[in-house]
């Protein structure tokens, strides 16, 4: 919101400069956004009249050149100007040379077109006040004294302050809120308006009705009758400063309802009295299928619950949102009917959302008018409307309120303060504090008893309070303390450990973690097989694009679309990993799973001088899974090798790690159709680890063994085996041969290829022999040894290689 | 004629020993007079031929001559040795400026950095840490935390919905809810986690990270808050750091407080990051309101508490000095390089 400093000073008296106003401000807790000059870069504009036309120039780029003569009383200027309204006898913007405009433009005498132009005319967007342009230069009014500082003239010297006002206080959004605020956070002296309305001929009541069919949405109405107005533009002054805070001037009637809200903070509207049937108002809520032709000009259908004010035959206003076109003033109105009325706060801020009318008026009363004040509002208007308008004043002011409010006494304590803050000024300037903010105070011993009028309906409970003298007394006054109490055991979660320890483990192994968002496009979920047609996707209401509607049920999409990216902009070795959540409906009820994914492309290893070329595959993928399940303390995991098909691993390609029956991961070659999808040109391998399963295996501790006292004894023997057969099953029989002594089988060579037969390879493994009681004597070796040829031969029909 | 004997070997072994160039050379002499065949040995077997009388002396210079030639041969040898082993340096010098083989090292995310960073510091202070779930109700995201329905509060939170009273909690603050439902004070909790909130630009991610602190005890106060943030600021941001808190309004929080930082990069004196204000607003913070520790059965009059939030893609980014949001999502390699 966007408040004029000149117009706050009407109402305090400070000797504070702008900016340490803003200073203040925003340590109370009124965000200041800006604190600038309305018209920055203004300097040497004055008022000009254009005496003569001198020459005319014709057209030149669409716009009618003439030169023409301009006098600032002292001074005359040849300036060449092509604004329409630019005519003998105008007074208008003038910058003469050495004047500068916004932007550290400076005016010089300049020769276009072959003719000397001394100085320059200006419009309002010249000057950087305003959007006009092409309707000519500004124009002042014949009264505005030739010569005088334009700035100062038009009362545009002037701060331009914008100002963010939470939701809690809508108080402050006035010219009046933000000056009494001042006034508290720095002792200054605040000034209420001087409300004085001249009432003429005619009583309001016997001129007009308000019929409250609806106090639950609208416990007050207010209304005045203006008569004998004359619709037309606003004075000079008015219109100055409703542009200088945003707002476009439009008639004087309107201009005035705009500038009490501005001044007041409580909306208002205006109503053309001789359109309103009956001349009575009746505040309800809209009938079925009740319609509006709003201010805007948009046709709206009306909802049950919407508040309109109407007359008895049809709406004429959504109550505290908009006012109807069917009422509007015009230039043909004479007679006005001012409302200033209170409607409840969640009623408005329904019924703008409904209709996606976003009003100042609605803004402020979905946050709270001041339902006391709107007394003074409505006659602070019917003040401005005879001043700029004309028009008498009726009697009296027709003033329906059923219920009055009551207004909350709120008891604090001094020892509250102490507890809450840990400090507290004395009770007299705590007193002081409050009443400073427009509160009313009576003292209790160890206590003050605290009346709160309308316009701080924030304030409720002691704490409320609490936060209103600290705020003034000084944030940073509050002392700095450590928290005593309790001593109570820190621990991360076991979830949370063990996430970290994965993160570790991959990032050492020279992955790198990303974090993607946890949106999915369902269409996308679906071409990867993810989503079926069953509703186990879980959707948003209200997305931001289709492409995010859902939430993503698995973590590899959203690393495929990385690795694509990072492919697409010439990185074609790509190794990450995330820690994620899988979102989905189970059983009707949303569940959310925290897993772990990764996703390898391009090389195995970065380019380098000593690092291996190849390309990495499956193996990598199921090797970092089989990592980071060790890391986090499984041992005696499985495989699984034929689990049948995955919605994006390739088929025969892709396996599960198993514990005890349990899946802890799944890896594989990312299937092409899946690939295809995100457009990546290399083969993909991945892994996923469901990591709120494994954390729910319990891991046994580990337990000491004793370190062998007897030697070992290592033996090699490779088998060549059909490709069909796997190694697995092999050196299962290896190892149940081996019986006892056999300690450990590692499979050491694989080989394919010439010397070995077509459709075979061969596999090495070292057989480390060991007891723990004796060193093995050679014999006992070599049974062994031959134990485990003679086994593997019998069960696969397979040769030793090399024998 | 022994003592003759003995000078022909001393001279021929010292003119044996000045012609050996290398150490094979000299490991020859060596054999050659002190092997098994070598001269001295068979000097020293044939002093038993000797008259009796002239054994003892011919036995001591015999010895002192083996000595001699074992210290000569072992001089030469060193000396040989060393010069070999110079050579053979010299030879296969290695290129030391070929990159040492270095084990793969990938990148922690910058989030998860700066996220580790503050609950590090917290739990040094004895807060535990509590998570939650991301999909929450409405009403422990909203109307415990007092943000009722229809009320303007909650436009500062523009929320996605999963349906009616299902949405995406847009803070942490709902897992505070339920560690209070589910223990009675004292309560000391950090909150780290993913929000979500309906907004998108170079400043606003529709899904960020937050960490909010909860304290509730018998006897707890703002100054108490202020001095925890304090240490905070000092360990975050370093030692010279300095808070400023600000009124400010939360539903859930009264008195409410947004937290300034001193500006890390100008320190105070004004720039482009702070806006030339010389402060950076990093979090939000107050006394949890009394309506929300009745909602959770606690009473107000009993137990007071205390709860900050902050945003850890703010801190990023204010740390690092990334200055687009959507950078931390789109994962390219290049950028998640420079925190690693």
């Amino acid at each position: 919101m966007k408040l004029s400093w000149r117009w706050i000073l009407e109402f305090l008296q400070t000797d504070l400069t702008p900016p340490q106003a803003a200073d203040r401000l925003v340590n109370g807790g009124v965000e200041v956004g800006s604190f600038e000059r309305l018209a920055p870069g203004v300097e040497g504009v004055v008022v000009g009249e254009v005496e003569a036309v001198e020459r005319d120039l014709g057209e030149y780029r669409g716009h009618h050149l003439r030169l023409v003569r301009v006098s600032t009383g002292r001074e005359r200027f040849s300036v060449l100007c092509g604004a329409p309204n630019c005519v003998a006898g105008v007074r208008a913007a003038f910058a003469p040379p050495r004047a500068t405009l916004p932007g550290g433009r400076r005016i010089e005498v300049a020769t276009i077109r072959g003719v000397r132009s001394q100085g320059m005319l200006c419009s309002e967007k010249d000057l950087g006040i305003g959007e006009e342009h092409e309707g000519g230069i500004l124009l002042v009014g014949e009264e505005a004294p030739l010569g005088a500082d334009l700035l100062a003239h038009l009362g545009l010297d002037d701060w331009v302050l914008e100002v963010e006002i939470t939701p809690n206080r809508p108080d402050c959004l006035s010219i009046v809120g933000v000056g009494r605020e001042l006034a508290a956070l720095t002792g200054g002296k605040f000034q209420y308006p001087t409300i004085a309305v001249a009432e003429g001929e005619g009583a309001a009541h016997a001129l007009a009705r308000v019929r409250i069919d609806d106090p639950d949405l609208c416990p007050r109405y207010a209304a005045r009758v203006i008569a004998g107005v004359r619709v037309g533009p606003s004075p000079a002054w008015m219109a100055a400063r409703l542009r200088a805070v945003g707002l476009r001037p439009i008639s004087n009637v309107v201009d005035v309802t705009n500038y009490v809200l501005w001044e007041l903070g409580h909306p208002l509207h205006a109503f053309d009295y001789d359109t309103v049937a009956d001349h009575t108002i009746v505040v309800r809520r809209a009938r079925r299928g009740e319609r509006l032709t709003t201010l805007d000009g948009q046709d709206r259908a009306l909802g049950e619950s919407m508040l309109v004010i109407a007359d008895p035959e049809r709406a004429i206003g959504i109550g505290g949102v908009m006012g109807g076109a069917n009422t509007e003033v015009t230039g043909a109105t004479t007679r006005v009917l001012l409302e200033a009325a209170y409607f409840k706060p969640d009623s408005i801020r329904r019924t703008s959302r409904d209709l996606g009318l976003k009003t100042d008026a609605a803004y402020r009363f979905e946050r709270g008018a001041d339902i006391e004040g709107l007394r003074d509002a409505i006659d602070r208007a019917a003040q401005l409307i005879a001043e700029v308008a004309g028009g008498v004043v009726a009697r009296g002011v027709i003033d329906v309120y059923p219920a009055p409010r009551r207004r909350p006494v709120v008891r604090l304590r001094m020892s509250r303060i102490q507890r809450v803050i840990g400090a507290s000024p004395p009770v007299e300037e705590v007193a002081r504090i409050l009443e400073g903010l427009g509160l009313l105070v009576r003292r209790e011993p160890g206590a003050l008893q605290v009346e709160v009028p309308a316009f701080r309906r924030d304030i409720a409970i002691e704490e409320d309070l609490v936060e209103e003298v600290i705020r003034v007394w000084g944030y940073d006054r509050i002392p700095s303390t450590l928290p005593g109490g309790t001593l109570i055991p820190a621990r991360r979660p076991r979830t949370l450990e063990q996430a970290a320890a994965a993160r570790r483990a991959l990032v050492a192994a020279g992955l790198d973690e990303v974090i993607t968002y946890a949106f999915e496009d369902p269409a996308r979920a679906a071409a990867l097989g993810l989503a079926s047609s069953d509703d186990s996707l879980l959707r948003l209401l209200n997305p931001l694009s289709q492409d995010a509607s859902a939430l993503k049920s698995d973590l590899m999409p959203a690393l495929l679309r990385v690795i694509a990216t990072n492919v697409r902009r010439q990185q074609p070795n790509v190794r990450v990993f995330e820690i994620g959540k899988h979102y989905a409906r189970v059983r009707g009820e949303p569940a959310e799973s925290r897993w772990l994914a990764l996703a390898l492309t391009g090389a195995r290893a970065n380019p380098a001088w000593y690092a291996p070329r190849e390309p990495a595959d499956g193996f990598d993928a199921k090797g970092l899974a089989e990592h980071v399940l060790a890391v986090l303390g499984l041992r005696d995991v499985a495989v699984d090798a034929d689990p049948g098909a995955h919605p994006y691993f390739e088929p025969g390609r892709w396996g599960r790690l198993v514990v005890g029956g349990t899946a802890v991961a799944a890896f594989g070659e990312i299937a092409l159709p899946a690939r295809e999808v995100f457009d990546i040109p290399a083969p993909v391998f991945g892994a996923t680890i469901p990591l709120d399963v494994v954390v729910a295996i319990a891991v046994e501790p580990p337990r000491f063994v004793a370190l062998p006292r007897h030697p070992s004894v290592q033996r090699d023997v490779a088998f060549v085996i059909p490709q069909s057969l796997p190694a697995a099953e092999v050196e299962q029989v290896i190892r149940s041969a081996g019986g006892a002594l056999l300690r450990s089988v590692t499979l050491f060579d694989l080989y394919a290829g010439e010397g070995v037969g077509p459709g075979t390879r061969s596999l090495a493994w070292r057989l480390t022999f060991r007891a723990d009681d004796r060193t093995l004597t050679d014999a006992e070796v070599n049974d062994a040894y031959a134990r485990v040829i003679e086994d593997v031969r019998r069960r696969f029909g397979v040769e030793v290689r090399g024998t | 004629m022994a003592n003759l004997r003995i000078d022909r070997i001393r001279a021929a072994a010292a003119a044996d020993l000045q012609a050996a160039t290398t150490s094979a050379e000299a490991e020859t002499v060596r054999v050659k007079y002190l092997g098994r065949q070598g001269e001295i040995t068979q000097l020293l077997r044939s002093l038993a031929s000797l008259p009796a009388a002239e054994r003892p002396e011919v036995g001591r210079q015999a010895n002192e001559l083996k000595v001699e030639i074992d210290r000569l041969v072992g001089e030469k040898l060193a000396l040989t040795r060393a010069a070999e082993r110079r050579r053979e340096l010299e030879a296969e010098r290695p290129d030391l400026t070929l990159p040492g083989r270095r084990p793969p090292l990938g990148a922690l995310h910058p989030l998860t950095r700066v996220d580790d960073e503050i609950v590090e510091i917290f739990i040094g202070l004895g807060f535990a840490v509590a998570e939650g779930p991301e999909v929450e109700s409405e009403y422990n995201n909203f109307e415990a935390l007092n943000i009722p329905r229809d009320h303007p509060a909650r436009d500062m939170q523009d929320t996605f919905y999963l349906s009616e009273d299902t949405l995406l909690r847009t803070h942490t603050s709902p897992v505070q809810i339920r560690t209070m439902q589910a223990q009675r004070p004292p309560v000391r909790v950090i909150c780290p986690g993913k929000v979500y909130r309906r907004d998108a630009d170079i400043t606003h991610s529709p899904m960020f990270h937050q960490v909010e602190g909860l304290a509730v005890d018998r006897d707890i106060s703002m100054g108490d808050l202020k001095g925890t943030l304090e240490l905070f600021a000092r360990e975050m941001f370093g030692a010279r750091s300095r808070i400023r808190f600000r009124p400010s309004f939360f539903p859930f929080t009264e008195p409410s407080a947004e937290v300034d930082v001193l500006c890390f990069l100008c320190g105070g004196g004004g720039c482009r990051v702070c806006k030339q204000s010389g402060w950076l607003e990093i979090l939000g913070s107050g006394m949890v309101h009394p309506q929300v520790l009745r909602n959770v059965g606690y009473d107000p009059e009993e137990v007071t508490g205390w709860a900050f939030g902050m945003g850890v893609e703010r801190v990023a980014m204010l740390k690092y000095g990334v200055d687009d949001i959507r950078l931390f999502f789109e994962n390219d390699l290049r950028f998640l390089h420079q925190f690693a």
